[in-house]
C-alpha cells in the first residue's frame, strides 16, 4: 500500500467512514472535529513511526497537507 | 444501550462516542434521566498546588453524592477509581493530595457495597501496567485535555471489554473444590494426614495463602463444598490432625467425599444446598474431571486450573473478578432497594447541599466582566475560532476584524472566572451590535466548554445587559444559528427570558426582548466590572 492509501485507511478508522476521498478537509468532514484531529495524529505518529510537534499537527488541515507532513518526516 | 459519562478530562478516544454522550468538564449541573447507565470517570487534575489540589478532589465526593442524589438507584452507575497519573512530589510530603484521592476512592467503594446500582472499578487495574512517560503524553495533553495517553486508547478499550463482561456475568453462589492437588499437594490416600503439601515452605506456602484466601470468600458469603475421589474418613482425620490445615469441615457447607462420579455428584450438591447448577463455580486440577462436568454439565462454571502452586494466588483474584465480584444487579441488591431509598432520604437531609444553588455557592466562583483592550483581544479573537458548543452563532473573528468592530462602536467584553479551585481565565465573550439609539442585537456569545453547568453563562450574559440598560439601551434581539455542535444552547435565550419572533427551516431562530427591568442575578457569583 502506498503511503496515501495508508493514511486514507487511517483516516477511514479514525474517522469512522466507509469513504474518506483525497479532498477531505477539517472543513467539508464534518467527523474531522478538533478530537478526532488529535487522534488522527497520534495514529499517524505511531503508523509511521514519526513525531510530530503540536505545530504540525495543527497545520494537518486537510488530507494533503497531512501527506506532505508525512512525507516530510520520512 | 446508552451511556452519560461525568468526566473532567477529554476520554472520548478511550470510551468512544457509540451512544455515549459526556458531560462537560467537572459539569454536573445536568443529568439526564434518559440514559440506561451512568460512568464517573474523572482524573486527578495537573495543579502544583498541592493543598488546592487535594481540596479540588476533597470536593469530587460531594459532587458525586450530588448526582447520586438525583439518580434512580436502580440504574447502573460504574464509578473509576481515581489515580494519580501525575504525582507531583515538590518537597516530598504532599500527604494531602494521597489523601484526598485515597478518600474519595474509599467513598466510592462504599457506595458500591450500600447503593444497588454502584459499580466500583479500580482504574489502577489498568494503570499499574505501565510505566509515568508511557501514561501521560504531555504534547497531547497540551493540545487536548487528556492526561491519559491517546496511544493507549487499544490497550484501554480491551482492558474496559474485560471489564464489562465481568460486569455483566451474574454473580456465582457456590464455589466445588476438589481436595488432592487443589486444596493441598499431594495425594491424601498415599502420602498421608503429615505428608500432603500444606504449610511450611513451598509448595505447602502456596496451599496456606490459597486456603486463607477461600476462607476469606467463604466469610463473604461463598457457598464452599466438596466434591473428591478420596475416603471420607481420612479426610476427617486430616481436618482434625493436621495442623497446617486452614479450610476445615465446618467451612464447607455440603460434602461429596466419595468414589461416585462427579456429575453425579454435582447435581445431588445442586439439591442439597438449593441452589441451581448455573451458580456453582467447579474447581479441578484434574482436566478429565472437568471435561466430564463440562460435557455433562454445561450450567456449571468450570474455569482450567494452575499448572503451578505459585499460581494459586493470582488464580484466585481471577476467581472473585469472574464469578464472585458483585458486579451485577442480582436480586438481593433488588430487595435491598427498598431499605437503600429509605436511608438515602434521610441522608438526602443530612448531605452537605440542600440543592444545586448551594452546591454552586460552596464553589466561590468570581466572575470578572472586562470590557475587549489589546490585552485581551487576542484571546478574545481565538475563542471565536475555536469555541464550538457554547457557541450561539459560531461566528469566526480574526483579532484586526474584532478590532475594527469596536472602532465601529460594538459593545464587546469577556469574562474571567476562577473559582476556590483554580483559574480559568478568559473563558467567555459577547459582541453586541448597535443597531439604533436603543437596540442592540447580540452577534456573538460563547463560553468555553471549560467552565460550564455553573450557570456562568446566565450571569454573564445578565451581567452585561443590565450594564447596557444603564447605558440607555432599552431593546434587544439575537439570533441561535444551529450547528452540529451547539445544540446545548438552541434554548438559551429562551431561557434568559427572550421571546422567540421567528423560525427558519434550518432551526435558526430568531429573538427580541425589551430591556426593561433589571435582570436578578443569582447570588452565589462574587461577580466584577472591571
Amino acid at each position: 500500500m502506498n503511503l496515501e492509501d495508508r493514511i486514507l485507511e487511517i483516516m477511514r478508522e479514525v474517522f469512522e467512514m466507509e469513504d474518506v476521498s483525497t479532498t477531505a478537509s477539517q472543513k467539508n468532514c464534518e467527523r474531522w472535529d478538533s478530537l478526532h484531529h488529535l487522534t488522527l495524529a497520534s495514529e499517524i505518529e505511531d503508523s509511521f513511526d514519526i513525531d510530530l510537534e503540536p505545530e504540525e499537527i495543527a497545520e494537518m488541515t486537510d488530507f494533503s497537507r497531512v501527506v506532505e507532513m508525512v512525507k516530510s518526516k520520512l | 444501550m446508552s451511556t452519560y459519562v461525568f468526566r473532567n478530562q477529554t476520554i472520548e478516544a478511550f470510551l468512544g462516542d457509540d451512544g455515549v454522550a459526556y458531560s462537560g468538564y467537572g459539569d454536573i449541573s445536568m443529568v439526564p434521566g434518559d440514559v440506561d447507565r451512568y460512568i464517573w470517570f474523572y482524573q486527578v487534575p495537573v495543579n502544583a498546588d498541592a493543598n488546592q489540589l487535594a481540596q479540588e478532589i476533597t470536593a469530587y465526593i460531594d459532587q458525586l453524592d450530588l448526582v447520586l442524589s438525583g439518580i434512580d438507584t436502580a440504574k447502573p452507575f460504574i464509578i473509576f477509581s481515581l489515580v494519580n497519573l501525575f504525582p507531583l512530589r515538590l518537597t516530598g510530603d504532599e500527604v494531602a493530595v494521597d489523601e484526598a484521592i485515597a478518600a474519595f476512592n474509599s467513598h466510592a467503594m462504599r457506595l458500591s457495597q450500600q447503593r444497588p446500582g454502584v459499580k466500583w472499578v479500580d482504574f489502577s487495574e489498568f494503570t499499574s501496567h505501565y510505566d509515568a512517560a508511557t501514561l501521560v503524553d504531555w504534547k497531547y495533553y497540551m493540545m487536548s485535555q487528556s492526561l491519559l495517553n491517546p496511544k493507549l486508547k487499544r490497550d484501554f478499550k480491551s482492558w474496559w471489554q474485560r471489564i464489562e463482561e465481568e460486569m455483566a456475568l451474574r454473580r456465582m453462589k457456590c464455589l466445588v473444590l476438589d481436595l488432592d492437588n487443589t486444596l493441598w499437594g499431594g495425594v491424601l490416600g498415599e502420602d498421608g494426614v503429615d505428608g500432603i503439601q500444606l504449610g511450611g515452605d513451598y509448595p505447602g506456602k502456596a496451599y496456606s495463602y490459597w486456603q486463607r484466601a477461600l476462607k476469606q470468600l467463604a466469610a463473604d458469603g461463598v457457598i464452599l463444598a466438596v466434591c473428591s475421589k478420596n475416603n471420607e474418613a481420612d479426610v476427617q482425620e486430616a481436618w482434625e490432625k493436621n495442623p497446617a490445615m486452614v479450610l476445615k469441615r465446618e467451612h464447607f457447607s455440603a460434602l461429596r467425599i466419595n468414589w461416585q462420579d462427579k456429575a453425579t455428584n454435582m447435581r445431588e450438591l445442586a439439591q442439597e444446598l438449593n441452589i441451581g447448577l448455573d451458580s456453582m463455580v467447579f474447581l479441578d486440577d484434574n482436566p478429565a474431571e472437568r471435561e466430564l462436568i463440562r460435557q455433562m454439565l454445561p450450567q456449571v462454571e468450570v474455569p482450567e486450573f494452575p499448572a503451578k502452586p505459585y499460581q494459586l494466588m493470582p488464580f484466585f483474584k481471577d476467581l472473585v473478578g469472574k464469578y464472585f465480584r458483585i458486579y451485577a444487579v442480582t436480586d438481593e441488591d433488588r430487595a435491598k432497594n427498598k431499605q437503600y431509598q429509605a436511608n438515602a432520604l434521610r441522608q438526602a437531609e443530612q448531605s452537605r447541599f440542600t440543592d444545586f444553588d448551594d452546591y454552586l455557592y460552596s464553589l466561590d466562583i468570581s466572575i470578572d466582566v472586562i470590557p475587549a483592550d489589546e490585552h485581551n483581544l487576542p484571546r478574545i479573537a481565538q475563542m471565536t475560532q475555536k469555541t464550538n458548543q457554547f457557541n450561539l452563532t459560531t461566528r469566526r473573528y480574526a483579532e484586526d476584524q474584532v478590532n475594527r468592530l469596536i472602532d465601529s462602536g460594538w459593545h464587546i467584553c469577556c469574562m474571567a472566572v476562577s473559582d476556590r479551585f483554580g483559574d480559568s481565565g478568559i473563558t467567555g465573550t459577547i459582541f453586541l451590535e448597535p443597531v439604533d439609539d436603543i437596540t442592540l442585537n447580540i452577534d456573538t456569545m460563547l463560553l468555553s466548554c471549560r467552565i460550564l453547568g455553573k450557570g456562568i453563562e446566565e450571569a454573564f450574559f445578565k451581567t452585561v445587559l443590565n450594564l447596557m440598560r444603564l447605558d440607555g439601551y432599552r431593546k434587544l434581539t439575537a439570533s441561535y444559528l444551529p450547528t452540529a455542535k451547539n445544540g446545548q444552547t438552541a434554548d438559551f435565550y429562551d431561557r434568559m427570558g427572550m421571546t422567540c419572533v421567528s423560525k427558519e427551516d434550518d432551526g435558526t431562530k430568531h429573538y427580541e426582548m425589551m430591556l426593561n427591568t433589571v435582570f436578578e442575578i443569582k447570588n452565589c457569583y462574587n461577580i466584577r466590572v472591571l
